[in-house]
Order: structure tokens, then C-alpha cells, then sequence
């Protein structure tokens, strides 16, 4: 009787509220126990609804303490990586073959006056055919045809790379003219918004758009770095926001951020991405990226009130400093005082700071402890030799310029020292919750600084607000340090389905901030907390998998005794020690060691037992080396793509070996002329001395074996099909 | 009855790691109002009520801003550890009472409207939050599925 009276509620609020009233006192008055049981019971319920909120919540927090912090690892792996082959670089003499291979790496950063990239980047001898169904460019660029690539995009088409080179050179040629520091204003009534990372993901660029209207005259935009990687559409994002840049220069602000960087690129997925898209002329636009990339200003001053940077602030940062510098050229120092004294670093720093010329690519400057005393050894012997020739040098060789070179050098070595770190702590660094300033060994540049430091620069610079980006946030923002340090994160669903909102900021001459969120919604199911949570665990596994032989012997060290076995607290301790996540091991353990324990006890062979991965057919091989391989599959494919010079895909037998010998010094492990003959023969199967880097990766499961024209677009009559056509295909 | 065992040395080491997640400022303690969620997410379902008489009935700006650290914290648990929790079953029974026609189904309609009006009432968020999914064509709920499905997190 009940039930056919609540089918009949309309949905009328006033009604059903007279309703419900008469109907609960219907349910009341038929209870035994009356009102009284109805109460208890709702109680129950509601405790236990509350009990399986927080649980959740832990999860959510779980999965994405998960992500952010195998993220943050795997960007100190790449700054370590850095480190390493600008290390490799500055210490090693011509003669000896690591360098060989060093500075073959390294060719493209040979002298090239600007002329010569004006004939390499020329676009003009590149035909777009006529099947070409894509946008087409004429410059200078008008509102229909931005509008016109905005829409394009949205329909998954691509630009031609003709036009991309076109629309590239008019960039390079505008950010030229632009100074470190943008400076605007909010005269009249106009507001600004402010947008954070991207990171690729052009659905969230198309929901701004779409929220707040495109860039224009009454409607300026600040980007706030962070353009690329990761997500499928960068380069589509790249040719929105120069375009919208070409347009209206006095309208829209970019600003650099850590991923506008080639060498970031080359592990983030923004270069592969490239030169899938581009098969022809992806080497081209990466070459002219690269340019554009450190012409891009490094910081957006609004109202000379706030502060708009991507990563943020140190206790050294001062404005002036970053106002004066050649951004473009500024790049790598060394820090280690061992050698700043010594006349073969002077001479070096002439020859690797040519003023002329093109910079090499940026490396961050960190403390050379984290290398191997081989290799100490080894170049201390050689920088004698080094000293004792270069001084010979010079004697026969008074090269006036060289000479000029070396005494200006001198001096600005330490400058150019300082101006190097005054820019990664711009792009790199990240608020902490205590005063003081630290540097950031999670992410293995910039640093952590706290709000006494906000405090003191604001009142230094006179300004009140400091917006910046660089981590990803729940709800898309968060402000810290009272309120005066604004964190702002627009790619929406960073980590996964549902994991975060996007947001942007609204500035209007008042100058107070004014939140917009969003979040993308894909065609996929909406993953729920406990699929997140899994699929974080599965990652988090694999990581573990990934570290067995230290995890192995760790756990020794607490089983003096040799029974297998390793207690609770130990395998947590033990565990936080190979992997430095920072992550809440004793509450995920039930999740991540599902063998019985016996009394709070766990056996940790049979752990690794539970954990280990499928392997792929490679018994010949040792399975040490598997293992290492699987480690550092991010660091390795990094390597074969800095390698592989000219962007083919490939590397030749004797680069592949070569490289596995800096790997073997890197990773600290002896890995022997034979097990590298065995990897090559794996996958050189039709013997052309040329080893496929994407095969090598996929053979050895190191990474998913996915479509490589699966991000590709259609230029064409725009279907799937299609897609098949682009392998190999010039027109593009 | 016997008093409730202590907790075991693991036990509040793993206690003290959930804590530590819920620090957000460094100071190796947590405010007031969140001394529910970390029990909660320690597997207690206390009422709001009985936590804040533990915390001593503070005021709306003491649940706000006061803080306690993990020695202070650890008694409150026990506390509230050795109170009846309710087990699978009576929550099962909690839930028959809806139950009319004692066909294992309760009215969905009818138990939003309970859960907003009764006890420590739910927002309509939280109730559709609890309720996603759960209704079939008719708009029944069939509990005993519901509720092992809500204690399977």
C-alpha cells in the first residue's frame, strides 16, 4: 500500500514535502518500538555510510600519493640523468671513445650560425597536396583562421607541417623581440586569466575556451608553462597558443615551464609524439622548438602587483637578476668548487659558452657525489692530462678571440652560474608548509620554500600575489602561505579518470583572484575510487617488481638469521628504503602482500613469487639484467632517443653498444660485452647493423606495446582507416 | 564484560602511520574536526556525537582549530574501539525495519527520506552518494546485497 502511494509522488517539491511528512509519520506509527527503533536504525545506517566515506577518502589519498610520487621519481631520475651526460661531457677528452660517443650525442649542438637554421627550417620547398583536408595558413594570421585551428582541432584533424614551420618561424622570430619578464595591466575593466599546466591535453584548452572565450582583445591570456608532454595533443596545444600569441601579442603571455625543454621532452613523450604525427619533417619542428622553447619569457608580472612563474621562488630569487639575462643562452654550470679554480674549467667554459652561437640544451648543475669513484678516478687522470695540454695550447695559440673568450669567461663563470640557478628555481621549485628554504631532492631541481621566504620576496619586489603551477592539485587550485601564494593546475584528470578538477583564474584590476574549475569528461567510464585504487596498486607493484634484487637484500640485512621471514615494521622500513616514495607502506601492505603472514610476520620469497611479472622470451638473458632494464626503461629509452641523433627511430650496433657502456657506468653494474651482444641479436632479427628503438622497448616489455598511429591523426578524409596511410607517407 | 585487549605494539604502529597522513601542516598533530575521519578510516563507526563527547564537547572554533597529537589521540581510540560496533548482521536488521513486505527490499524513497530527517542526518549529497546504483527499476533497494556491497571497501 506503502509502495504504490511513493510511485505516485510527482516530482513537485511542496507537494511531495506534505507528502513525505504524512508518510513518515505513516512509517513511524506502524514500528513496534515506534519512533524510537526508526531513529536507531537510521543512526546505524548513517555511521556506518560515514565509516565508508573516510575509508574512501583514505584510499583516493592513497592512489594519488601513488602517482604523484612515482612521478616525482621517475623527474629526479631524468635531472640525475642530466647531470650525468653533462658531467660526460665537460670531463671527457676527445680522445677517449666514451667522449666520442659523447659529442656524437651531442652533434646537434654543433656551431650553426642563424643563417643556417633559416635554410634548415625553411618551410617553402614543402608542398601541402591537394588531398590535404586540414587547415591551411596564410600569414599574418587572422581571427578566422585561429578560430579556424581551434575548430580543426576539435575534429582531430592535423596541421600540415608546412604551415607548422611557417607558423614556428613567426614565433621564433616574435619571442625574440620579448623580454624575460612580461609585464601587464589590467587598465580599464579588463580582467585576465590565468591558465596552469596543460600538459597536452587539448580537451581541457577546448573547455577553457569554451567556459571563458578565446584569447582576444578584451579577453587577455596568461599560459603559465607546462605545454607539453604526457597527454596526446601538445603540438596542438603549441600551435593554439602561438597562434593566439601572433595575434594578439599584447593580449596573450606565455611563460616557460620545466617541460618546455627538449631533453624533458625526450622522456615525457612530447618528442615521440612529434615524430609520429611528423614522420618527414618531425626533426625539423622538434630543431625549431627547441629554439623557441628557450626564447620563451620566464616570468608574467601583472599590475606590478603579482607575480605570475610556473615552478616558483628561492631565497635567492631576485628580479633584477632574471630581468637581465640572455634566457636564451643560459645553461649548465658546474657546482663542484673542486674544479672552478682550475684553468682547463676556464678554457672549457669558453669553448661550451660560445657567444655567437647556439646554447647548448639546458642540464640542471648538482653535486657530482652521486657518481661512481670509477669514474672520479678516471677523470681526475684525464684533467691532467687535459690541464697540461690545453696550457701547452695556449702557449702556441694565442688566439685574440679565444684569449677575449677566456678572460670575459672567467668572470662570468660564476654569473653564469648564478643566472642558471636563478631560472631553475623559478621553473622548478615547490612551496613547503615550514619557513626556510631547502633544495628539492624529490624533484632534483629548483627547491622547497616556505612562507617566511614568500614574506620576504613579495615585500622585497613590492608585490602582494604569486601565482605559479608545476603540481598537480584536486580541486585544480590551492592557495598556501596565507593566502599569498595562488597554486594553479589546468589539466584536469591528471593522474587518471576522476582524479582532479582543472582550474583557471580570473584577475580583474582589483586584483582579486577569482577560481573557475572544470574537469574534462572522456568517453571512457568514469573509473570509481576502488578501480583507481587498483590500478595505482598494479603501478605500485610493478615499481616493486622493478627493485627486487635491492628489496632482496635490504630484507637480509633485517633477517640476520635467514628465515625468509621479515616482521612488519622492518618490511616497511626496509621497503621505504629502496623505494623513497614516501608512501603509507604499513597501510597499503594488506593491499600489496596478499601471501599469509604468520604472526605478523612476512615471507618475503614468497612475496617476490606473488609480484613477479610475466617475462617476456628472453631466457638467454640474465635475469638481473631483465630486471634492470625494467627499472630504468624510462632512463634507457631516454638514452637511445638522445642517441639516435637524427630522429630516424634507429641506432646503429656500434651506438647501441657504446650506449650500454655509459649505461653500465650510470647504473652502476657490470653488464658484459656478451650480454650486450645477446640484447642486440634479440633485436637486430634481419641483421642491417640497426637496432628499432621502439622494438627494443617492446620486446623486453618495457613498454606497452601499443599502435604507434594510435596518437596519429587522420589529415585525410579523417577515419580510423586512414591512419594506415600515414606510415611512410610524405605527404605529411 | 572483560576489558577490551589492548592494542598491539603493530597495531599502533599502523595507527600512527594513518595519523601521520592526515597531518597537513607538519606539526605532527591534527585538528579536532578531523578525529573523526582518522577513526573512521581506522575501521571504527563511531556517531559524531559520541566523538566530539570524547574530544570534551568543544566549541565550533575548537573543532576548527585545536589540535591533539597521536599520545592524546590513541586513548580517544580506544575508547571508542571498545564501544558496540555493530557487525554485518545488525546492520542487516537496521535496515529491515524498511523492510514492509519483508521481501528483502526496502523502498528507496522511503530510506532517503529517514536518513535526512533522522539520527545524525545526511545531506542529500551524502545520500545520493550512498545510494548510486543501488535502486533498481522499481526504486527498491535489496539490502542485504547493499550493505555487504558498502562493507566491502
Amino acid at each position: 500500500m506503502l509502495h504504490s502511494e511513493f510511485s505516485r509522488i510527482p516530482d513537485h517539491s511542496s507537494d511531495t514535502v506534505a507528502l513525505v511528512q504524512s508518510l513518515l509519520d505513516q512509517v513511524q506509527s506502524r514500528l513496534p518500538c515506534g519512533s524510537q527503533h526508526t531513529i536507531k536504525a537510521a543512526v546505524l545506517i548513517q555511521r556506518w555510510y560515514r565509516q565508508y566515506v573516510a575509508r574512501t577518502e583514505m584510499r583516493r589519498r592513497c592512489t594519488w600519493h601513488i602517482f604523484q610520487s612515482i612521478e616525482y621519481s621517475g623527474e629526479q631520475a631524468q635531472i640525475k640523468l642530466y647531470n650525468f651526460l653533462g658531467y660526460l661531457m665537460d670531463n671527457f677528452t676527445p680522445s677517449s671513445n666514451e667522449r666520442k660517443l659523447i659529442s656524437h650525442i651531442f652533434r646537434e649542438n654543433d656551431v650553426c650560425r642563424d643563417a643556417e637554421w633559416e635554410r634548415y627550417f625553411c618551410y617553402k620547398n614543402i608542398e601541402v597536396p591537394e588531398i590535404y583536408s586540414g587547415p591551411h595558413l596564410t600569414f599574418p594570421l587572422t581571427v578566422e583562421q585561429a578560430m579556424g585551428l581551434v575548430e580543426a582541432f576539435r575534429n582531430k584533424k592535423q596541421l600540415h607541417s608546412r604551415y607548422i614551420l611557417q607558423l614556428l618561424l613567426e614565433t621564433w622570430k616574435l619571442l625574440r623581440k620579448l623580454p624575460n619578464i612580461n609585464r601587464i595591466s589590467t587598465c580599464q575593466s579588463k580582467e585576465i586569466t590565468i591558465c596552469g599546466d596543460l600538459h597536452g591535453q587539448l580537451e581541457d584548452l577546448l573547455l577553457i575556451f569554451y567556459k571563458n572565450g578565446m584569447p582576444s582583445l578584451e579577453k587577455p591570456y596568461v599560459f603559465n608553462g607546462d605545454f607539453v608532454d604526457r597527454g596526446h595533443d601538445s603540438i596542438e596545444i603549441l600551435i593554439i597558443l602561438f597562434a593566439f600569441l601572433l595575434l594578439y601579442p599584447s593580449n596573450v603571455y606565455l611563460n616557460r615551464g620545466n617541460h618546455e625543454d627538449h631533453i624533458v621532452n625526450l622522456r615525457y613523450g612530447f618528442t615521440k609524439e612529434v615524430l609520429t604525427k611528423y614522420k618527414m619533417h618531425g626533426k625539423r619542428i622538434l630543431k625549431l622548438l627547441q629554439k623557441i622553447f628557450s626564447w620563451l619569457p620566464l616570468a608574467t608580472v601583472i599590475d606590478q602587483r603579482v607575480l605570475v612563474i610556473h615552478g616558483g621562488i628561492s631565497d635567492s630569487t631576485d628580479l633584477g637578476i632574471i630581468a637581465r639575462v640572455d634566457r636564451h643562452k643560459v645553461s649548465r654550470t658546474w657546482s663542484d668548487e673542486e674544479w672552478s679554480n682550475s684553468k682547463f674549467l676556464q678554457r672549457r667554459a669558453s669553448m661550451t659558452y660560445p657567444k655567437p652561437f647556439g646554447t647548448r640544451s639546458n642540464f640542471q648543475n648538482r653535486s657530482l657525489q652521486d657518481f661512481s669513484d670509477r669514474i672520479r678516478e678516471k677523470v681526475e687522470d684525464e684533467v691532467e692530462l687535459c690541464r697540461r695540454r690545453t696550457l701547452h695550447l695556449e702557449e702556441q695559440n694565442q688566439n685574440d678571440e679565444n684569449e677575449q673568450c677566456v678572460s670575459i669567461q672567467s668572470v662570468n663563470s660564476d654569473n653564469a652560474k648564478e643566472e642558471w640557478k636563478q631560472i631553475l628555481d623559478l621553473l622548478w621549485s615547490d612551496p613547503m608548509v615550514q619557513d626556510g628554504c631547502i633544495p628539492n631532492e624529490v624533484r632534483g631541481g629548483g627547491c622547497y620554500w616556505g612562507p617566511d621566504v614568500t614574506e620576504y620576496f613579495l615585500n622585497r619586489h613590492n608585490l602582494q600575489l604569486l601565482i605559479r603551477s608545476h603540481e598537480c592539485k584536486q580541486e585544480g587550485y590551492e592557495f598556501c602561505h596565507n593566502r599569498k601564494v595562488l597554486t594553479l593546475f589546468s589539466a584536469s584528470n591528471y593522474y587518471d579518470v576522476g582524479s582532479n578538477r582543472g582550474a583557471y583564474v580570473k584577475l580583474g584590476p582589483d586584483l582579486v583572484p577569482y577560481m573557475v574549475q572544470y574537469q574534462a569528461t572522456s568517453m571512457t567510464r568514469e573509473l570509481t575510487v576502488r578501480q583507481r585504487f587498483r590500478s595505482a596498486l598494479k603501478v605500485l607493484r610493478e615499481q616493486l617488481f622493478a627493485h627486487k634484487s635491492d628489496l632482496l637484500s635490504t630484507f637480509r640485512v633485517y633477517d640476520t638469521e635467514n628465515t625468509g621471514l621479515i616482521n612488519l615494521s622492518d618490511w616497511a622500513e626496509a621497503v621505504e628504503s629502496v623505494m623513497h616514495l614516501g608512501l603509507p607502506w604499513r597501510m597499503l601492505r594488506s593491499q600489496l602482500v596478499t601471501c599469509k603472514s604468520s604472526e605478523g610476520m612476512i615471507s618475503y620469497y614468497e612475496w617476490f613469487n606473488e609480484l613477479t611479472i610475466k617475462k617476456p622470451q628472453t631466457d638467454h638473458i640474465d635475469e638481473g639484467l631483465i630486471e634492470t632494464l625494467y627499472r630504468h626503461r624510462s632512463t634507457i629509452e631516454t638514452i637511445f632517443r638522445i642517441v639516435d641523433t637524427d630522429n630516424s627511430g634507429f641506432i646503429t650496433i656500434e651506438d647501441f653498444r657504446q650506449t650500454w657502456k655509459l649505461l653500465s657506468i650510470y647504473l652502476k653494474m657490470e653488464i658484459t660485452d656478451e650480454a650486450i651482444s645477446d640484447l642486440a641479436v634479440t633485436i637486430d632479427s634481419n641483421n642491417d647493423g640497426c637496432i628499432d628503438i621502439d622494438e627494443f622497448m617492446e620486446a623486453f616489455r618495457l613498454t606497452d606495446k601499443k599502435s604507434r598511429l594510435e596518437r596519429g591523426r587522420s589529415m585525410f578524409m579523417g577515419t580510423a582507416t586512414d591512419l594506415t596511410k600515414l606510415e611512410g607517407d610524405p605527404n605529411i | 564484560g572483560a576489558p577490551a585487549a589492548d592494542f598491539s605494539a603493530d597495531q599502533i604502529e599502523d595507527f600512527k602511520e594513518a595519523f601521520g597522513l592526515f597531518d597537513r601542516i607538519g606539526d605532527s598533530q591534527v585538528a579536532f574536526n578531523q578525529v573523526a575521519d582518522i577513526m573512521r578510516a581506522l575501521g571504527q563507526n563511531p556517531t559524531n556525537k559520541a566523538v566530539t563527547e570524547i574530544l570534551g564537547n568543544p566549541t565550533a572554533d575548537d573543532m576548527a582549530n585545536k589540535r591533539l597529537n597521536f599520545e592524546a589521540f590513541l586513548p580517544m581510540l580506544k575508547k571508542v574501539d571498545s564501544m558496540p560496533k555493530g557487525t554485518v548482521d545488525d546492520y542487516v536488521e537496521g535496515l529491515r525495519v524498511f523492510d514492509k513486505e519483508g521481501n528483502g527490499t526496502v523502498m528507496g524513497a522511503e530510506l532517503r527520506i529517514v536518513l535526512s530527517t533522522l539520527g545524525e542526518k545526511m545531506s542529500e549529497p551524502e545520500i545520493d552518494a550512498l545510494m548510486q546504483g543501488q535502486e533498481d527499476e522499481n526504486g527498491s533497494v535489496h539490502y542485504e546485497a547493499f550493505v555487504k556491497h558498502i562493507m566491502s571497501v
